[in-house]
């Protein structure tokens, strides 16, 4: 086996220590590159500030503990930018598993703006259904969830006077990791209930939720990390996302480099190959 | 009997399909009315599928714990864990002199259930994803190979975007970052619009089928 076939056949454990090394090092230490922001990203970030205050934004986190690293940071970006703003914000989850962090993300934000549960915000929970939660949330709210996540009843609380429906809510963004979320949302709520509709997601299904963007079915889409880092430019607040581009940066460089290595070596055994076919 | 498992469903997937394809057209507040009521029906179902679910994931672990499977282990610790955290769910909390009643936090306070979510099941999901990253690259050292033109087209927009996507790639290779807008937002959307439609057509093609009782896979058991 020459050179080239043992370096295809490498093993899988260096690669994975290249990885990790990639990953750790600018963590540990980080070198701060200038992130330019993207024009869909600034789709949700420049609704959100033409908002009057007392506007109702509802924050839709249909995402689990797996994709916390990436829907966590624009989470916590758009409730910031929420509050503010001073928006009515209502927080819910169409993910079961996701609940627990989303009531996190909400309780955590809220107490750093010095805003109150039942007059500033109201975290409704989890309601089985999907699109037919969000029909019902359409028709009725307070049907829908007759009490928040605390069991205060929705009738009863501030921030949700005069929202009877969905379509007394100004803006609604689904952060989603999968299905169900933001076409969720669009087939079953902004079609029917007229409300503008933004969206967050996962690196992963970004490219599949353009067409929705493009035909402007959504009005702006914050994608994966590279997203939540633009957001936190925005809103001037850089954390989390800011601090894990230096690490995508080397990853996505120590990936590019494999994978032009891996064509140079197949490259050379292909020529050898065909040289001695030759002779 | 032939009645009740074939006809009859096959007649209420008929009227509900059609009374609720001409519902969305119809804006009277009784129609709305009449959507409000069955859209609660459908959240009730939904519930007795988890029910269903949990049931039928029970019996096969079972199965595999009976006659001592490879890996039955692993269905026990199955076991474990599940009727450990329904046990934390409805517990008794102390600290917040209340029934836990599968909340993470009371007042402030972490429950057992809160302990168990954030300190085994957010870390355990995070750590599942998070391993992706190293056999992607491990899968694309390997397989991400030119072998054809089209292979070659490919490879250079993936590099393209992988570096458009990240600011070292933008500040080494300024125009990464406009080629990589165009990608997604033109030859990207344009392909995933096509592919949407498509889906939709076949979707709004079963759903006929369905409703006109043509495709009746869903009654289950042998043919008539």
């Amino acid at each position: 086996m020459n050179f080239a076939e043992r370096m295809l056949h490498i093993d899988r454990r260096i690669i994975f220590l290249v990885i990790g090394v990639c990953t750790l090092l600018p963590l540990l230490y980080p070198v701060g590159l200038a992130i330019k922001v993207s024009p869909e990203v600034r789709g949700v970030h420049d609704y959100i500030e033409a908002l009057p205050e007392g506007s109702v934004f509802l924050l839709s986190m249909d995402y689990d503990p797996a994709s916390k690293p990436e829907l966590y940071p624009q989470a916590v970006a758009l409730l910031r930018q929420a509050f503010r703003k001073n928006l009515r914000v209502i927080g819910m989850t169409l993910w079961l598993p996701g609940t627990g962090l989303a009531d996190q993300v909400m309780t955590q934000v809220a107490r750093e703006m010095g805003k109150v549960s039942g007059k500033d915000y109201v975290f409704l929970g989890w309601s089985p259904g999907s699109g037919s939660l969000i029909i019902n949330m359409g028709q009725d709210l307070y049907k829908a969830f007759p009490t928040d996540y605390y069991g205060q009843p929705t009738r009863e609380l501030a921030v949700l006077k005069g929202t009877q429906t969905l379509r007394d809510v100004n803006y609604v963004v689904s952060l989603a990791a999968g299905t169900s979320g933001i076409e969720t949302w669009y087939v079953y709520g902004k079609d029917k209930y007229k409300f503008e509709l933004g969206g967050g997601c996962t690196g992963v299904i970004a490219p599949g939720l353009y067409p929705l963007l493009r035909s402007g079915q959504i009005n702006g889409l914050i994608g994966g990390l590279r997203g939540a880092a633009e957001y936190e430019v925005l809103i001037g607040q850089k954390e989390r996302a800011v601090a894990g581009m230096d690490a995508q940066s080397a990853t996505h460089f120590a990936i590019i480099v494999l994978v032009i290595l891996c064509n140079v070596f197949y490259l050379l055994i292909r020529t050898s190959r065909k040289q001695g076919e030759a002779r | 009997m032939i009645f009740l498992r074939r006809q009859l469903p096959l007649v209420i997937t008929f009227v509900m399909g059609v009374v609720f394809a001409a519902q969305y057209y119809v804006p009277h507040p009784r129609s709305e009315l009449m959507l409000t009521e069955v859209t609660k029906w459908l959240q009730i179902i939904g519930i007795f599928a988890l029910v269903l679910g949990v049931t039928s994931l029970f019996h096969i672990h079972a199965v595999k714990i009976r006659r001592k499977e490879p890996g039955w282990g692993y269905s026990l610790v199955l076991y474990a864990g599940i009727f450990g955290t329904i046990a934390a769910g409805f517990s008794y909390s102390s600290t917040a002199s209340q029934w836990v009643n599968g909340k993470e936090t009371i007042n402030g306070i972490m429950t057992a259930f809160g302990w168990i979510y954030l300190n085994m099941m957010v870390p355990l999901q995070g750590s599942m994803f998070a391993l992706l990253a190293f056999f992607i690259a491990s899968a694309a050292y390997r397989s991400f190979r030119a072998r054809s033109r089209e292979a070659a087209l490919l490879l250079i927009a993936a590099v393209i975007v992988m570096m458009g996507r990240v600011p070292l790639g933008e500040m080494l290779l300024p125009a990464s970052g406009d080629v990589t807008q165009w990608i997604l937002n033109v030859l990207n959307a344009s392909v995933r619009r096509a592919i949407l439609i498509g889906i939709s057509l076949g979707a709004v093609a079963l759903s006929l089928k369905i409703i006109f009782g043509i495709e009746r896979a869903y009654l289950g058991g042998g043919k008539e």
